[in-house]
């Protein structure tokens, strides 16, 4: 039994669930919360998607019966509270995605808690100018440093697929980050 | 990755891996920051959320009233049930009995009788049948006949009376023209 593992059963077990719950924060919060900033962008949403993520996998745990990695686990729940945020605040378009990129780096910029220089602004511009499915890859295999059997299991993607993306997306941005 | 465009075209701008320190990765590369101290106000944030969380699913359990519960709707929908087949029950048993009942005096009642026929004389019966028949042929015979006059009477009667009345008019229209 690895440590995941063995959370996991001390969450299932009602004694120990909350000492177990703590430790769980302790371990993923952070991981989680610059997941789900990279998809909300402001670090108001990230705060309150991670909480609401957080309470999802506290009601949940009993359900979870290990099929996938308890972290593969979470990392989705986290990516769907975020779209449902995004879509809740109707931030989320695919009608029109311009305005959407747009919209999201000047909130991005203006937020208090950015304070990129002009070549991050660049990236996450490049980043905001590629289709919804690369830059989802992108971020999760780059920024979350999750593997292309995790990203596969959070959205859903074939390896093969996922591995074209991103490696299209890294020649992307290492074409056009020095123009 | 470089922060800046001093790196050369020759290195390659994003590295291979994290290796590590995620939030140092996301400072460095794309400028988000959290507030100081962030994490350990929001792990005891969320902890308390859930206690809340927990205290709303619990109170309304401990206000239910016994009849709103559940299980108690359960038991009174199955004891309604229960009570409905056994009224439909009783009531077929009891309409059963009551037939069988009838089906016994009547059993006894044609046993009487013809218990009865066979003690009264063969002369008696005779004379009694003779009688009856006699009284309900002659009378029967008598009504169909004076019926039979009746209709005669009337209908000959009827028709004399509309051929005079269109005699009549028939005359009166002639010497009228």
């Amino acid at each position: 039994m690895n440590k995941d593992q063995a959370l996991v059963a001390r969450l299932q077990n009602k004694a120990l669930k909350d000492s177990a719950f703590s430790e769980l924060l302790d371990a993923y919060q952070e991981r989680l919360y610059w997941h789900i900033r990279k998809i909300v962008v402001t670090h108001e949403n990230a705060d309150d998607v991670l909480q609401n993520t957080f309470i999802r996998v506290y009601k949940s745990i009993n359900k979870f019966e290990g099929k996938s990695a308890l972290h593969t686990w979470m990392y989705r729940i986290a990516y769907n509270e975020s779209m449902r945020f995004l879509e809740k605040n109707k931030k989320k378009s695919y009608d029109n995605i311009d305005e959407i990129s747009s919209n999201h780096l000047e909130v991005l910029f203006e937020d208090e808690y950015f304070d990129g220089d002009e070549i991050q602004k660049k990236l996450h511009k490049i980043i905001e100018g590629l289709k919804e499915k690369q830059r989802r890859v992108f971020q999760m295999k780059y920024f979350d440093d999750l593997s292309f059997r995790q990203i596969s299991d959070i959205l859903s993607i074939s390896e093969s697929t996922l591995k074209s993306t991103y490696y299209t997306v890294v020649k992307i941005i290492e074409e056009k980050i020095f123009l | 990755m470089g922060k800046s465009t001093e790196n050369s075209n020759k290195d390659p701008f994003l590295k291979k891996g994290l290796q590590g320190n995620i939030a140092k990765h996301h400072k460095t590369y794309l400028g988000t920051n959290v507030p100081e101290g962030y994490f350990a106000k929001s792990k005891i944030s969320i902890l308390e959320k859930i206690k809340e969380e927990q205290q709303v699913v619990e109170a309304p359990k401990k206000q239910k009233i016994f009849w709103l519960q559940t299980k108690f709707r359960y038991m009174a929908a199955a004891s309604v049930v229960f009570l409905l087949s056994l009224t439909i029950w009783l009531q077929n048993v009891k309409s059963n009995t009551e037939e069988s009942q009838v089906n016994v005096e009547l059993l006894s009642f044609n046993e009487d009788v013809l218990l009865d026929a066979l003690l009264i004389d063969d002369t008696q019966m005779n004379a009694f049948a003779e009688a009856t028949l006699i009284n309900e042929v002659v009378i029967k015979a008598e009504l169909s006949e004076q019926n039979l006059d009746n209709l005669i009477l009337d209908s000959m009667i009827s028709e004399d009376s509309l051929l005079d009345d269109y005699l009549g008019n028939e005359l009166i229209e002639n010497i009228i023209l």
